[in-house]
């Protein structure tokens, strides 16, 4: 339930947040793709047999889909929803059962890799000029924010956990883990 | 359970590569609209809320009034003849609420507010560009320096006529002047050269300055390279055009003519 409620958010609020505020900061270099930094974040939180083993592919094509349509894009709309989505389930594969670190690593490379590809679909697809598609700039803020992001959000609940009587959402886990090895 | 756990996401890319698809296409406007009907109300709501001040509504109306002076200031500046009627623009003040990456920008007045497609927008410093699609309560604009655009434009001084196109990475623009032997230094004031109808384009709103004058490879056309005076990256308060002044449309053929002579 939570996750359903994370996930709209990111849908909802990220793609507003990428245009009405960072865009418009002017940051060095072209500032970060908030949209891929939250999917990329809040993949690696959903369970991975969740909505039949593809609930981060359903987020991330759900919030590429938001970002393809929120005014002021002017590209083929598909094209972010294709990038993200792919993003966004390999991100709740590789990073089921991660500590802390190799999820932030994790998600860095995932960032880099999608907007290499997000940008190499924006050059051929719309004719956007290379040196815009594949800046360096907003490379380096998209993967950085999303090792940060994704660093914090896996020490959070951890902590969180230490205090707390386990709860009923960490029973169905167990059984699955070693499922996930044999698979 | 393996099979089900990648079905999803192969179903998902090939419903995202079918929407590429169609979108090349046939545009798919129905899904856009729909997008600025529900992210364009959020990115409206958004930036209001960071505007917001007691006096929210004096200020809607002194900017409402800056929007009609500034479409008179406009219709004033035009002392030559041209296709267009001269003695006054209908105009909606617009707050730039959203900078997309596709050489794009949202702004808060849309079809409610009688913002069409192919209307001019400009800002206190110059033009800004033109309505690609208006949503209920916002519109997207394309910015003068998209990879897109291309303005009909002339010289303000010698009056040659020429196209500006966008040279997005530099944050510059392109003018080609259709004389090859055209005169052109740096300094001379561009403006655009107005389309029929008015759109999307209206004539006489300054686009910007030559900085640099390219050194002509072919000799077919004239080019050099212009710096707008609108800042692209801090854009606030622009100004739509939604049109002529329509009680004034009678004696447009003598309006012109007077000017000249004045």
């Amino acid at each position: 339930m939570k996750a359903v409620v994370l996930s709209l958010l990111v849908v909802l609020v990220a793609p507003v947040l990428q245009v009405a505020v960072v865009n418009g900061l002017a940051l060095p270099g072209g500032g970060p793709d908030v949209v891929l930094v939250g999917v990329v974040a809040l993949a690696p939180l959903l369970r991975p047999r969740a909505a039949g083993g593809g609930a981060g592919a359903f987020l991330g094509f759900a919030a590429g889909l938001a970002a393809d349509i929120a005014p002021p894009a002017d590209h083929t709309i598909g094209r972010l929803a294709l990038v993200l989505c792919l993003a966004g389930w390999v991100c709740t594969r590789l990073t089921a059962d991660a500590t802390a670190g190799r999820r932030a690593a994790v998600a860095a490379a995932v960032a880099l890799g999608a907007t290499l590809a997000g940008g190499v679909l924006a050059a051929l697809l719309d004719g956007t000029p290379w040196g815009t598609a594949l800046a360096p700039g907003a490379l380096a803020w998209t993967a950085g924010l999303a090792a940060l992001v994704t660093g914090a959000l896996a020490l959070l609940p951890r902590r969180r956990s230490f205090g707390r009587v386990r709860g009923p959402r960490d029973r169905p886990r167990d059984p699955y883990a070693p499922g996930r090895r044999l698979a | 359970m393996r099979a089900a756990g990648r079905r999803t996401p192969v179903l998902l890319a090939l419903v995202s590569v079918a929407l590429i698809v169609a979108d090349t296409l046939t545009p798919l406007d129905p899904l856009r609209a729909f997008g600025s009907a529900v992210f364009g109300g959020l990115e409206d709501a958004a930036s209001a809320g960071v505007r917001w001040a007691p006096g929210q509504h004096r200020v809607a109306e002194l900017e409402a009034e800056n929007a009609r002076l500034r479409a008179e200031l406009l219709a004033a500046r035009r002392v030559t003849s041209s296709p267009a009627p001269a003695d006054g623009y209908r105009a909606v003040p617009a707050h730039v609420v959203g900078f997309g990456r596709d050489g794009t920008v949202t702004v808060d007045a849309g079809s409610e507010a009688g913002v069409a497609r192919d209307m001019t927008v400009f800002d206190g410093n110059g033009l800004v560009g033109r309505v690609l699609r208006s949503g209920p309560g916002t519109a997207t604009v394309q910015l003068a320096t998209a990879s897109g655009a291309s303005i009909g434009a002339r010289l303000e001084g010698s009056r040659e006529v020429g196209l500006v196109t966008g040279v997005p990475e530099r944050g510059l623009l392109r003018l080609s002047l259709l004389n090859a032997s055209a005169e052109v230094k740096p300094g001379d004031r561009v403006v655009t050269l107005g389309s029929r109808d008015m759109r999307p384009y209206v004539p006489d709103v300054p686009i910007g300055a030559v900085v640099a004058v390219e050194p002509a490879p072919d000799a077919l056309t004239r080019t050099a390279l212009v710096r707008p005076f609108a800042r692209f990256t801090a854009l606030g308060l622009v100004t739509v055009v939604l049109g002529p002044l329509p009680d004034k449309s009678g004696p447009d053929k003598s309006g012109p003519d007077k000017a000249k002579g004045a």
